[in-house]
């Protein structure tokens, strides 16, 4: 049973390296990278089934007890997050196969691509299972590092300084990461999130707090929270469709997770968090903003990409069980929406082999399907019912206006405000892409830059991908019931650490 | 009731596949759920009105408060009948209007059976949530509906503009659900109305509901978006803008009016706005050409009167605003499936053309006659009944409700003066004006017209059933000793005399139409609401590009720049306002020290000021051979020995790339002023990790039980005298797997670029066939440029960005 914690992470780790090695059999390196995705779907329903019921699965690396060696723990937070996460990874991955073999037919094998996304996927599986703040920056380091790779991926001069920007932020983040976990453990002797738990609220307040929030920055910068976040719309769009797909969906999330984790288990709550609402407005109204000022597609998605993270915060500020109820669901919507748009857009602009909005038209007659496969998310995104995203909004709503402060009632204001802006931005996509006059396609001057290929046509796996990444955002708010059931539950179990604390040190917490 | 809405929305789903095919077919099979939920609902009629009320509930998220509730009740009971009715009528007659093979016609069979199924779902809707969930729908539905085929220009911006208001609204009034649902601790309104909650949360909820209704309901000053959407085709105005979308506000008012009976603001802001609607609407609708322009005018001026009526808490209030309900309904209908035959039939509806209409088209002014003459309220529609009721509501109190009543009986002049002007605009003769030719039209568009126009005048005389119907809402209020009942006479009094004024005065006005005109001329309009929402719309991208333009810098230092500031800002403040002062601070441990850190310290100092490149490098290697030698005093040769090795290493891998760049850095020095920021920050933050690492260190109140299980387990459990070792390689050899992997993918992404660089020379020399470039790798594609030359000065030394130091830091 507690193998099953392990295996997320060894799996696509294992599969990488085979990957690697059969790296000119394209055929056995998709079979691979699909099989070992696929699994890790089920590994992780079934980690969430178990950890639901039984509660947390615990497994102590090396058989060191915590806090000596490495933990690995799924907790419902864990497993739910990994479950939603694995769908989107597979999904990606169904529609990066798709999109090459449409655009250089079955045979060509892709050397680095398999190898490195699985690596991808393993290290985002371990940012969710680790229990150890050192693991957790190894965790992000492989997420990081097969990122870098992955975006500087078939590099032309144009797309060199974007690439450049996201990795210098990200390693820059990565250091004061580091320099966190330096000071965390001079000051406490220990890096197992269960024991840092006990041994951080032994010191001074001062020192708690600002350990506290140079943590939310470190993750602050991961997440794009405002100010930090203007490496993410400078960046994601140069990137192609399905690797900004996952990286939009999945890196951020794993960003606001952290933020969740630690907020939650090691620090206390206290009277600057109220900052966090403050933050949480702002970077939902610039991100929405920026949405606005934008003619290329991709760009205008990564500013929503960033107001987005905003709602998120804004849980994050409330800091109840509702508040948590609520950001939880918004993590679990917005990983297969973000992904779900981006992927789309990938499939628009292969219609107008071009980004730019003002340059597109008449979609919704040319490729009906598109459009249909767009209209879902958007609308999803916007917070429109009976989609996913109004029911996180809900959640996140009604939390604001249970917490009855003035700041969680404007923030809960500003919320609704960048629906709206969220839908006025996706409209205008609509207005200016699907509508109007048909357009001749752009001619795409680099049609091998993955970025935008204008060739004009979609393969099945494509549609079927975006289809089932669409489907699975409808999924969930048909779900909506058991799904804010169990992040509620989870919401508690945040609230009240003892459940992991006990599950992760056995008996007498505080070790 | 939940089988119905689905039912709808099923049929409309498989309707793209029947629309391709057969357009005529497509509605037919369309008008077929709203028919199934008339009869369904009428069947139930009965049962409702004797005071039964059917519920279906099925629960969604319950923590939410999200639950599917469905409940007929009078209100609903009359709503659906409106929406489904008027759905069936309007979408047989679709067809005819659209004609076979239209897009239009093809694109509007599914949209407007699934704004049939969700407007049905809202009026049925018991659950303020679900309310919501629906609401939003019509939204969507009608931008699609409105905006059509999107090719015009005006489509996109009337179709934009009905979504922006109405989401805007919609938003608003969630928010206001939300307060009044939390403050509940329900949403489903059968309980509020049971139970209103008090509380000061109560008037904020007020306001934002009402909000949302204005909006929907086209309530000054957010109307502009109804007569702008008169674009779409005019079933889908008669449908949508007349019959049922925009009555949604003035329901929801309706139902909630005893949620908030408590709340003064309540009955105050719907009088003022409703009545303000119904004058300013009315007035323009005198002077509108476009005969469907007229007719939203018309509408938005009926849906203040509505608001009024619906949102005056009393029962009269409620037996007069449920009457117009239906009455608007049916003739606002009625008339624009009219102007809709006229417009198809003569080509045109602009009053200035049209003219001698009423010979040609006798049976298109038998319909048209008894719709208009229900709407200016004359005897014996169902208009009448409910104008009547309407002036009772406001005539028996102080001078506030005496003022709304002459307010009213103003607006009811309007409202005659524009529908003699339709009826004259459509039909009659004028002089100077040839007579408009006109092909006569069928009665595939005739019939749906006819059937609402008369059931105006069917249900006047049979006056008692929509009286029953009335009461049978108006039964939440409390009715008094002496309740109004409807009646086509209640004999000489104060209602009929205002009647009477109405219509002389709209008469009046009609006739005088030509010197108000020039009066309107000479009126500066004061609020002019359209453009007041394209000025927001401009202001709105203004601040967008000056906000992201002025934020979203675009140069990586300014973001370095900016996330070292927030440290410094944030966490560095929390250590300086709320830390303990040090304890035991020593300078120094050993005196080696000082001379290392001072050379240390001068090589940063050096890297700052280099100009070459070589030259930063070695001094960067002065700093980790300086660290390195304090590893060595502090008794640690193994990290020292890493530490060396790895600078070594890095300088080496440096001088190779260094080859390849300009001997000197070639970014131009910054502004003096810059670098003094630049200096302050770096400085700063230095400074703070400086002083961080001091205190924390010093903050250590119980020893690290962790580092001495390893030194106490890392021979007997690990089996390795060297505690280092042990750590690295089994208490903590999933960090090392992981550190491992890391390398791999570096070492992956670094050949992957080195091997494209090749291809791609070898590619250009032309040895290598395009075919098999990516076979070998798939990096290798043409234009890719980025690899082959030398990096880009200022974009970073390794390929990778990668700083090879990184991996080793943590040991």
């Amino acid at each position: 049973m507690t193998a099953l914690v392990a295996l997320p992470v060894l799996l696509p780790l294992m599969a990488a390296g085979l990957s690697l090695a059969f790296g000119r059999f394209a055929d056995i390196q998709r079979v691979l990278g699909l099989v070992v995705l696929g699994a890790i779907i089920v590994n992780a329903a079934l980690l969430l089934y178990v950890a639901d019921v039984h509660g947390p699965i615990v497994l102590q690396l090396g058989g060191w007890p915590a806090p000596l060696g490495i933990t690995l723990i799924a907790d419902r937070l864990a497993a739910l997050l990994l479950l939603v996460s694995s769908v989107v990874t597979f999904a990606v991955l169904i529609y990066s196969i798709g999109q090459r073999v449409a655009d250089y037919g079955r045979g060509t094998s892709s050397t680095t691509f398999h190898p490195i996304y699985l690596m991808l996927c393993a290290g985002v599986s371990l940012a969710y299972l680790t229990g150890d703040l050192f693991n957790l920056f190894v965790a992000f380091e492989i997420m990081l590092s097969s990122s870098y790779v992955l975006i500087t991926r078939r590099t032309t001069a144009t797309r060199v300084r974007p690439g450049m920007t996201y990795t210098i932020v990200s390693l820059t983040s990565s250091i004061l990461f580091l320099t966190v976990i330096a000071l965390v453990y001079a000051a406490t002797g220990t890096v197992n999130l269960a024991d840092l738990a006990q041994r951080v609220s032994e010191l001074p307040d001062g020192l708690q707090s600002s350990l506290g929030l140079l943590m939310t920055i470190v993750f602050g910068v991961k997440a794009a929270m405002v100010p930090l976040h203007f490496w993410l719309p400078d960046s994601y769009p140069n990137a192609p469709a399905p690797i900004t797909a996952v990286f939009a969906g999945l890196l951020t999330k794993v960003g606001i997770y952290a933020m969740i984790r630690t907020q939650t288990l090691v620090f206390q709550h206290e009277s600057t968090w109220q900052l966090m609402l403050a933050i949480a407005l702002l970077t939902m109204i610039v991100g929405a903003l920026g949405a606005l000022a934008q003619d290329d597609l991709n760009r205008m998605l990564s500013f929503l990409l960033v107001s987005h993270i905003g709602y998120m915060l804004f849980g994050l500020g409330v800091y109840d069980i509702a508040g948590l109820t609520g950001v939880i669901l918004y993590v679990v919507h917005h990983i297969t929406v973000q992904a779900t748009l981006f992927l789309v857009s990938g499939l628009i602009t292969r219609h107008t082999g071009t980004v730019a909005l003002s340059r597109m038209g008449g979609l919704a007659k040319a490729a009906p399907l598109v459009a249909v496969l767009f209209s879902i998310p958007a609308l999803t995104l916007s917070g429109v019912p009976p989609f996913s995203g109004f029911v996180a909004k809900l959640a996140l709503l009604q939390a604001g206006v249970d917490a009855g402060t003035w700041a969680a009632y404007g923030v809960a204001g500003g919320a609704v405000l960048t629906s709206l802006l969220t839908l006025y931005a996706v409209a205008r996509v609509w207005s200016r892409a699907f509508w109007g006059r048909p357009q001749e396609p752009a001619g795409d001057p680099d049609p091998s830059d993955e970025l935008v290929v204008g060739t004009g046509t979609t393969s099945p796996a494509m549609m079927v991908a975006s289809g089932v990444l669409a489907a699975t955002s409808v999924l969930i708010a048909v779900a909506a019931g058991p799904l804010a059931d169990i992040s509620g539950r989870a919401a508690v179990d945040l609230m009240h650490g003892e459940t992991y604390r006990t599950a992760v040190l056995g008996g007498g917490a505080g070790g | 009731m939940l089988a119905l809405v689905v039912s709808h929305l099923l049929v409309a789903l498989a309707l793209p596949w029947v629309a391709a095919r057969n357009t005529r077919a497509a509605f037919t099979v369309a008008a077929l759920p709203p028919a199934a939920a008339l009869v369904w609902t009428l069947g139930h009629a009965g049962a409702v009105l004797g005071g039964q009320e059917i519920v279906e509930s099925l629960a969604w998220a319950p923590r939410l408060g999200l639950e599917i509730t469905f409940r007929l009740d009078p209100l609903a009971l009359l709503m659906t009948v409106l929406v489904s009715g008027i759905g069936v009528l309007v979408l047989l007659y679709c067809p005819g209007y659209f004609g076979p093979g239209s897009a239009d016609g093809r694109r509007s069979a599914p949209l407007l059976l699934a704004f049939a199924g969700v407007m049905l779902g809202l009026v049925l809707a018991d659950d303020l949530l679900l309310v919501y969930v629906f609401w939003e729908l019509t939204t969507i539905c009608s931008f699609l509906l409105v905006g059509q085929s999107g090719i015009s220009r005006e489509q996109r911006r009337s179709a934009m503009q009905a979504l922006v208001v109405t989401i805007f609204g919609g938003l608003v009034m969630l928010l206001g659900f939300v307060v009044l649902g939390e403050a509940a601790g329900t949403y489903r309104i059968s309980e509020l109305v049971a139970d209103p909650p008090g509380g000061g949360a109560m008037a904020a909820a007020a306001v934002l509901i009402l909000i949302g209704a204005f909006t929907k309901s086209a309530q000054l000053p957010f109307h502009n978006w109804l007569p702008a959407a008169m674009v779409a085709p005019t079933p889908v105005s008669a449908y949508l803008h007349a019959a049922s979308m925009v009555k949604a506000g003035v329901f929801l008012v309706a139902r909630l009016t005893p949620v908030f009976a408590g709340v003064v603001a309540w009955p105050v802001l719907t009088a003022v706005f409703g009545l303000l609607t119904m004058i300013v609407a009315g007035w323009r609708a005198l002077h509108e050409y476009d005969l469907k322009i007229l007719l939203a005018y018309g509408t938005v001026s009926q849906l203040g009167f509505v608001m009024v009526l619906v949102g005056a808490g009393t029962h009269t209030g409620a037996v007069a605003g449920t009457a117009m309900l239906l009455a608007h309904g049916l003739f606002k209908s009625a008339l624009f499936l009219v102007v809709g035959i006229v417009d198809h039939e003569a080509g045109s509806r602009d009053i200035r053309e049209l003219s001698g209409l009423g010979r040609r088209l006798p049976w298109l002014v038998v319909i048209a006659v008894p719709a208009a003459a229900s709407m200016a309220g004359l005897p014996p529609t169902l208009g009448f009944l409910g104008k009547e009721a309407a002036f009772e509501v406001f005539l028996h109190g102080g001078a506030g409700q005496a003022a709304i009543a002459a307010g009213l009986v103003l607006g009811s002049v309007f409202t005659v003066g524009y529908s003699a002007r339709l009826l004259w605009g459509a039909f009659a003769n004028k002089p100077g004006i040839p007579a408009t030719a006109a092909h006569a039209p069928g009665a595939g568009l005739l019939l749906p017209a006819a059937v609402p126009a008369l059931a105006g005048v069917v249900l006047g005389v049979v006056y008692p059933a929509v009286d029953e119907l009335s009461a049978a809402y108006a039964a939440v209020f409390e009715a008094g000793t002496d309740p109004y009942h409807l009646a086509l006479w209640h004999g000489l009094n104060l209602a009929l005399l205002c009647s009477l004024i109405a219509l002389a005065g709209g008469l009046v006005v009609h006739a005088a139409r030509t010197p108000i005109t020039r009066v309107r001329g000479r009126l500066v309009n004061p609020l002019n609401a359209q453009r007041a929402y394209e000025r927001s719309m401009a202001l709105l991208e203004r601040v967008a590009v000056g906000v992201t333009g002025r934020v979203q810098a675009g140069s990586l230092p300014t973001y370095l720049g900016i996330i070292l500031l927030t440290v410094l800002a944030v966490s560095g403040t929390a250590l300086l306002t709320r830390s303990t002062p040090i304890e035991q601070f020593r300078a120094w441990d050993r005196i080696l020290q000082v001379p290392l850190a001072i050379a240390i310290l001068i090589a940063v100092a050096g890297v700052v000021r280099a100009r070459r490149r070589l030259t930063a490098v070695l001094l960067v290697g002065v700093i980790g051979y300086g660290i390195g030698g304090i590893f060595i005093i502090d008794g640690a040769p193994d990290l020292a020995l890493t530490q060396f090795l790895v600078e070594t290493l890095t300088l080496v891998a440096f001088v190779f790339v260094l080859r390849r760049l300009p001997v000197r850095f070639t970014q131009s020095d910054p502004a003096p002023g810059l670098r003094w920021v630049k200096m302050l920050i770096a400085v700063g933050g230095g400074v703070f990790m400086a002083f961080a690492s001091m205190i924390f260190s010093s903050a250590r109140q119980t020893p690290s039980g962790v580092s001495e299980q390893y030194i106490a387990r890392a021979e007997q459990g690990a089996g390795a005298t060297n505690v280092v070792n042990a750590i690295i390689v089994d208490f903590r050899a999933f960090d090392t797997i992981g550190e491992i992997s890391v390398l791999a993918v570096a070492a992956t992404g670094v050949a992957s670029l080195i091997l494209t660089s090749r291809h791609e020379r070898r590619r250009r020399r032309g040895s290598l066939p395009i075919t098999e470039r990516s076979a070998a790798d798939e990096s290798a594609a043409p234009g890719n440029a980025g690899a082959a030359g030398p990096i880009r000065p200022g974009t970073g030394e390794d390929p990778q960005g990668r700083d090879p130091r990184q991996e080793e830091v943590r040991e």
